[in-house]
């Protein structure tokens, strides 16, 4: 091997020892600000009107860089648990003063504010103010009426209003036949299974969306779950009276000719009856922990 | 005037010699970056990112381009001396700036037309079949183009009695101030002198608008720009480039070359 070669394996052997170095020192340094306790995601700049300065002529760009850094923000908090989500708000603030044109941070944005934890940030005020600025910015975009609706109804529980916004979204030439027939169905009852059911079914059917379809499938399944339930605790209830004692087990709903067969959940498993005879998702089926935290019941894990 | 063409199409040669063009390849390996990465970190924004990225890359790639090569054409000249060999021909001192600037502009244009058509290979890739809606991109296209002349205009005239750093600064700060000329109409400022607010709303019009060029945020979302906007920003630009190339013109043909 001549010089110059060996000059060359040793100058490419010190470059990766020294790359090599770089590497274990940004771990330690990573490890260090962790202890720390410094948030990486911490926003320096919360004003969006200074931001939309600064972007010069540039905010729609900066705007969708906003949007996929909440996206990022809530799909990061959502992976590690962890259901502080404080900055989902001035993130979405800001990409929408930057761009507000940009349709699909109002209406994904509102639903990651509505949900309730752990789905989302259980925000609905927030959700509601975002939705009044996107149809201010964009009237006729009938959909963030739906969405308002939406956030009305199912987080909310204003029954009123969800009835206004989807009549006022009803009014737009094209517009769907369902966001009158919605408008009038919760305007004259309030929340039932069957209009939770039908605007989740919409949205599952409507949305072009990985997440947002998963997130919609989800709340069928537990819809669907939950009007099974009261089918079975109205069998009971008839048991009850019949025979003067409730029943233990669905089984004897069966027997007693009340049901037509052992109920299934979505997921395939059957119901059971509590101690007090009530029906309930069984204890094996991932839709009982969801079912549990919507009534209000805490979770044993 | 028809030594104009002969200096542009020789401005055009040289910057094609000195590479610029290479900037396309960088652009292209943003526009595909951006077309396979932004579906899997974002939603529902693959079309608008790729369009906003797109159109500002063009702007931005454009002013730099047309800063710091409309600085140098005359300030490279000078240096090297061949603006002496050039002016003992019988090449009028305006012709030259104006070959200088029509050269410059024509690299721009193929330089921007090339973007362009990468930007709807790019928006093809995430969306395709294009629909009507995406010929408005041409439109936004063609007024980023024109705030780029208007940009070479101003780097000439300032190379022509500064030094390529300060003229330099001054294009880009004429830039930037030019971008928040509205701002400067809407200021309401209770303790200043109203004839200091007049003054400064005064010279708000008189600074270079780059906001009569901005139709980004239209475009993104598909929708239409009006042809007046249109037909008003060419107007503006044509009347400001003429006023900038005569003032620019004026200071070349009193400078002092020797």
């Amino acid at each position: 091997m001549n010089r110059r070669a060996s000059y060359g394996l040793l100058l490419g052997a010190a470059l990766l020892a020294g790359f090599a170095s770089v590497w274990s020192l940004q771990k330690r340094v990573d490890a260090a600000r962790t202890t720390l306790g410094i948030e990486s995601d911490e926003l320096t700049l919360r004003s969006p009107g200074v931001l939309k300065k600064l972007s010069l002529e540039y905010a729609p760009l900066l705007g969708a860089i906003y949007w996929t850094r909440a996206v990022q923000y809530f799909g990061a908090k959502h992976y590690a648990n962890d259901q502080n989500l404080d900055q989902l708000w001035p993130l979405l603030d800001i990409a929408t003063t930057l761009d507000p044109n940009l349709l699909v941070a109002y209406r994904f944005g509102a639903t990651f504010l509505s949900d309730s934890p752990p789905r989302g940030a259980g925000e609905p005020d927030l959700a509601v103010k975002l939705l009044q600025r996107g149809l201010a910015a964009n009237p006729q975009y009938w959909k963030l009426y739906q969405d308002l609706g939406n956030v009305y109804y199912f987080d909310k529980r204003d029954y009123l209003k969800a009835s206004q916004a989807f009549e006022a979204g009803g009014k737009f030439p094209g517009t769907p036949s369902f966001m009158k027939i919605m408008a009038a169905k919760i305007a004259a009852e309030g929340e039932s299974l069957e209009t939770s059911f039908a605007l989740w079914l919409d949205i599952y059917q409507t949305s072009t969306n990985k997440e947002m379809r998963k997130n919609a499938e989800d709340h069928l399944r537990l819809v669907q779950a939950e009007m099974d339930i009261r089918e079975i605790d109205k069998a009971a209830d008839s048991y009850e009276k019949r025979t003067r004692h409730r029943a233990m087990r669905i089984s004897e709903l069966v027997q007693a000719g009340l049901l037509q067969g052992q109920p299934r959940d979505p997921d395939g498993f059957t119901y059971e009856l509590s101690e007090q005879g009530r029906a309930e998702p069984n204890p094996k089926s991932p839709l009982r922990e969801e079912w549990m935290r919507d009534k209000g019941i805490e979770v044993k894990k | 005037m028809r030594n104009v063409p002969t200096v542009a199409a020789n401005t055009f040669r040289e910057a094609v010699r000195d590479r610029v063009l290479y900037n396309l390849v960088f652009f292209a390996l943003l526009m595909m970056g951006a077309a396979i990465l932004v579906g899997q970190i974002s939603i529902g924004i693959e079309q608008d990112v790729i369009v906003s990225l797109g159109l500002s890359a063009i702007s931005m790639i454009g002013i730099f381009i047309a800063v710091f090569l409309g600085v140098a054409l005359v300030s490279r000249e000078t240096d090297k001396r061949t603006l002496y060999a050039l002016l003992a021909k019988p090449v009028k001192r305006w012709e030259f700036l104006l070959g200088k600037f029509f050269g410059l502009v024509m690299t721009l244009t193929v330089n921007t037309a090339a973007m362009a058509a990468g930007l709807y290979v790019a928006l093809w890739s995430v969306k395709h079949p294009l629909v009507k809606s995406d010929a408005f991109l041409l439109v936004a296209v063609y007024l980023i183009l024109l705030k780029l002349a208007l940009i070479v205009a101003l780097a000439l005239l300032f190379s022509c009695f500064t030094t390529p750093f300060l003229a330099i600064l001054f294009t880009a700060g004429i830039y930037v101030t030019g971008l928040f000329a509205a701002d400067l109409r809407s200021i309401k400022a209770v303790d200043l002198d109203p004839r200091a607010l007049r003054l400064m709303q005064g010279i708000s019009y008189l600074l270079p608008n780059f906001q009569n060029f901005n139709v980004m945020s239209a475009v993104v979302h598909g929708r239409g720009v009006p042809a007046a906007i249109v037909w008003q920003a060419t107007l503006y630009a044509i009347l400001y480039i003429a006023i900038v190339l005569t003032g620019a013109a004026f200071v070349f043909s009193r400078r002092n070359l020797k």
